[in-house]
């Protein structure tokens, strides 16, 4: 599972989520991508599930790029703790999601074959997802 | 190679995100001309006609201007990454005979040797050719390819007027066998049963 090698404060405030993303926003790598079209907190788990969703479905040839990262740590209280006593545990890695942001692309394998393994990501994530294709003009 | 398409442009007096708003309200795209050291034309183009014409890259555009005929290249395309939509295009003046810079992508032609893969590392190329030969992509034949074997731009087979600006020995396609997806499930329970913290 993704997770930072090392971050300089473990407790972080909550990132925010409104706007749109500004950059990786088009296929750079492969030929299709999951794009997302609402703003989603996507834990590390998330994103495992859907890479694992999207290569057991390809099973032999082509390849998938995660194009997102869970760098900012979620705190949580423990369950039956009263409030205050200062912020909980870190309990989640996420990627802060934006509209616009493309989270995964594939190469290699049919069009009908990548639009199905992405299909079963995008089941796996908790954002509302379209799936793109490279265009000629990309970069 | 590039065909050459006609659109009628107008001229903008108006410029600023309110102005531009309202043209693209209205069916049209802001764009820029520019090159040849000349001033820069801000131009009001139709939505949709140019939406088609740049769906395939470096596309040629013979632009009426207000009676005035020129040829442009679309040098760069602004979209919406949410909506799709284009934003705005900037186009630069070509000259009859020119030849342009321009990134062509790359297209695999053929299967390698299974259980091998071709995976385009590279997606375009720089090359130096005519404006008005400009191919839509070259091809990349990785018919019979074992494991281990690579393509490098040297190998390319570009147009007859066409030049090479990428590093020739840049690996364009590698050939690999994909590594089996390995079942983590023990180790998805431990995991699981000890959520790794963050580090201090």
């Amino acid at each position: 599972m993704l997770i930072p090698r090392k971050v300089k404060y473990r407790k972080q405030h909550h990132p925010k989520r409104s706007g749109q993303a500004t950059g990786g926003t088009t296929v750079s790598f492969g030929e299709y991508g999951v794009q997302a079209l609402t703003s989603a907190y996507v834990t590390n788990r998330q994103i495992e599930a859907a890479r694992i969703a999207m290569t057991r479905h390809i099973k032999r040839g082509g390849k998938v790029w995660i194009n997102i990262f869970p760098d900012r740590p979620l705190s949580k209280k423990a369950i039956g703790t009263r409030m205050g006593s200062g912020k909980g545990s870190p309990e989640f890695w996420v990627a802060n999601v934006k509209p616009g942001r493309v989270l995964f692309e594939v190469a290699g394998v049919s069009e009908e074959l990548a639009r199905e393994a992405m299909t079963r990501a995008i089941h796996k994530l908790p954002l509302k997802a379209r799936i793109i294709k490279r265009e000629e003009g990309d970069a | 190679m590039s065909e050459t398409a006609k659109l009628t442009a107008e001229t903008r007096t108006t410029f600023g995100k309110g102005a531009a708003r309202q043209l693209r309200r209205a069916g049209k795209t802001p764009a820029v001309i520019y090159g040849h050291g000349s001033d820069p034309k801000h131009v009001a183009l139709p939505s949709h006609a140019l939406g088609l014409l740049i769906r395939r890259a470096n596309a040629v555009i013979e632009l009426d201007i207000d009676g005035t005929p020129e040829t442009v290249l679309v040098k760069d395309v602004q979209r919406d990454p949410f909506l799709q939509i284009v934003e705005h295009v900037d186009l630069v003046i070509l000259k009859k005979g020119e030849k342009v810079e321009v990134e062509v992508s790359l297209r695999l032609e053929g299967e390698p040797l299974s259980p091998a893969n071709a995976t385009i590392d590279v997606a375009h190329v720089l090359v130096l050719v005519a404006a008005t030969n400009i191919p839509q992509y070259v091809t990349v034949d990785v018919e019979g390819l074992v494991e281990g074997d690579h393509v490098t731009a040297d190998q390319l087979v570009l147009p007859e007027d066409a030049e090479l600006l990428t590093d020739p020995e840049t690996v364009l396609v590698t050939i690999a066998v994909p590594a089996e997806e390995v079942e983590e499930a023990p180790a998805e329970a431990a995991e699981a049963a000890a959520p790794a913290a963050p580090a201090e």
